[in-house]
């Protein structure tokens, strides 16, 4: 949004500063060179921040992207869900979006719980890889801690959060919690380390309980 | 074997080669329309025509820039309804053989034809003293990028609703923007000796009557 404003003054700049002193066809053909230029130049920012600035939820809920910003259809994404009084700093009241490029937009602010989804990748084929790029792009604010076991990795917490921050763990293990991961809203039979993803996968962390 | 035609171009040096051989296109068309006796309205209508679908085509690589809506609607102004809907026509037919044809030639030839017409009807409010006006035709270019861009976003209603619609096109903006610059540019650089050449040959009016006299 900020480069979507900063782009509108420089054009304003620009045309106020090549439009000025009397009219005549030269000012008008220098002018529209410059816009040209200028626009051309500025394409690819100012296509970016209009998509984000005007993209809608996916609103199918039998798709895997149900929920998320139509501009990631047919990407990669990762999803951290956290319970509401346990989200990091700046993640809670709803879903925020990150894009690929680390720019912030679009947070859905009915969605039931708190987190955020990091997403517009392409082209990763391992879980861990694309969730190791979503931690990057946030800049480490959902860096994770895991164990490596001989069956795979175990992530024991995302952005400082551990399973049993939001669930009870007693000791006789009677009950417990986990990060539960998911691969287009299944349950995952592997582990991140191994989990083969599609061009649009979306995974999703979220703690569950038994 | 030697295959001298290995070569392989960058996309800069493709666009630099695009609008040199569109150059040339355009300097050949000015010079050839000089040797026309007057009133070779048809021919002048068949230059401008294959310097149009040229331009389209070499400056493809350029997201909507291309010199078609400005030809069209000058065309409109100094040849009339009918004959800019056979130019808008034609040019979206034979520049899509090169670019994809379907479905949506249908919505860009009756959205360049609508600018044609439009062309056609302001075509007293686009001339001031038997002179093109410039900045006014800059002005309606603006507006014809949209108008054109609009029409052609409906053909999106084959494959979506109607609900879908505003969306496509809000999300559409910056092409219509960069549209709206590059028909401004073609305004700006073209208008004026593309309206010369037109009015030498236009039985329909004279519009720069006065330029042509003083000028020769």
């Amino acid at each position: 949004m900020s480069d979507l404003v900063a782009l509108i003054v420089l054009f304003a700049i620009l045309t106020i500063v090549g439009g000025a002193g009397r009219y005549g066809e030269n000012r008008l053909k220098s002018l529209s060179v410059a816009w040209v230029v200028f626009l051309l130049v500025t394409f690819p920012t100012l296509s970016t921040e209009w998509a984000r600035m005007t993209s809608e939820l996916v609103d199918d809920d039998e798709d895997p992207h149900y929920g998320l910003p139509d501009i990631w259809e047919g990407k990669q994404v990762v999803c951290f869900n956290f319970p509401g009084e346990n989200a990091p700093g700046g993640y809670d009241g709803g879903r925020h979006h990150i894009d690929s490029d680390g720019t912030k937009f679009l947070t859905d602010s009915n969605w039931n719980g708190s987190g955020a989804c990091v997403g517009g990748f392409s082209g990763f084929e391992i879980g861990i890889e694309l969730l190791d790029e979503a931690v990057v792009v946030s800049g480490g604010d959902f860096a994770y801690n895991s164990t490596q076991f001989s069956f795979g990795l175990q992530i024991d917490s995302i952005g400082g959060v551990e399973p049993c921050d939001a669930a009870p763990c007693p000791e006789d293990f009677s009950s417990g919690a986990y990060w539960g991961l998911y691969h287009n809203g299944q349950m995952a039979l592997v582990g991140i380390s191994d989990l083969p993803l599609e061009d649009d996968s979306v995974i999703t962390w979220t703690i569950e309980t038994w | 074997m030697l295959d001298a035609h290995a070569v392989t171009l960058s996309p800069i040096e493709t666009f630099i080669l695009n609008v040199f051989l569109l150059a040339i296109i355009g300097w050949s068309m000015w010079k050839a329309e000089k040797s026309l006796s007057p009133g070779s309205d048809a021919m002048v209508m068949a230059l401008i025509g294959v310097f149009a679908v040229s331009g389209r085509v070499l400056l493809d690589p350029l997201p909507n820039v291309q010199p078609v809506t400005v030809i069209v609607l000058l065309a409109g102004i100094h040849y009339g309804a009918a004959r800019s809907t056979v130019l808008a026509t034609s040019v979206a037919l034979v520049s899509n053989i090169f670019l994809g044809h379907g479905i949506w030639t249908l919505y860009q030839a009756a959205a360049w034809s609508l600018v044609g017409i439009s062309g056609s009807l302001l075509s007293e409010r686009l001339t001031f003293s038997g002179s093109l006006a410039v900045s006014r035709v800059a002005a309606f270019s603006v507006a014809a990028a949209f108008l054109f861009d609009w029409v052609v976003s409906l053909s999106a209603l084959h494959s979506f609703g109607v609900d879908m619609l505003l969306v496509y096109i809000i999300s559409g903006i910056p092409f219509d923007i960069l549209h709206a610059a590059g028909n401004v540019f073609f305004v700006a650089w073209l208008s004026t000796p593309l309206s010369e050449m037109m009015s030498r040959h236009s039985t329909r009016r004279t519009v720069v009557r006065e330029t042509v006299a003083i000028r020769s």
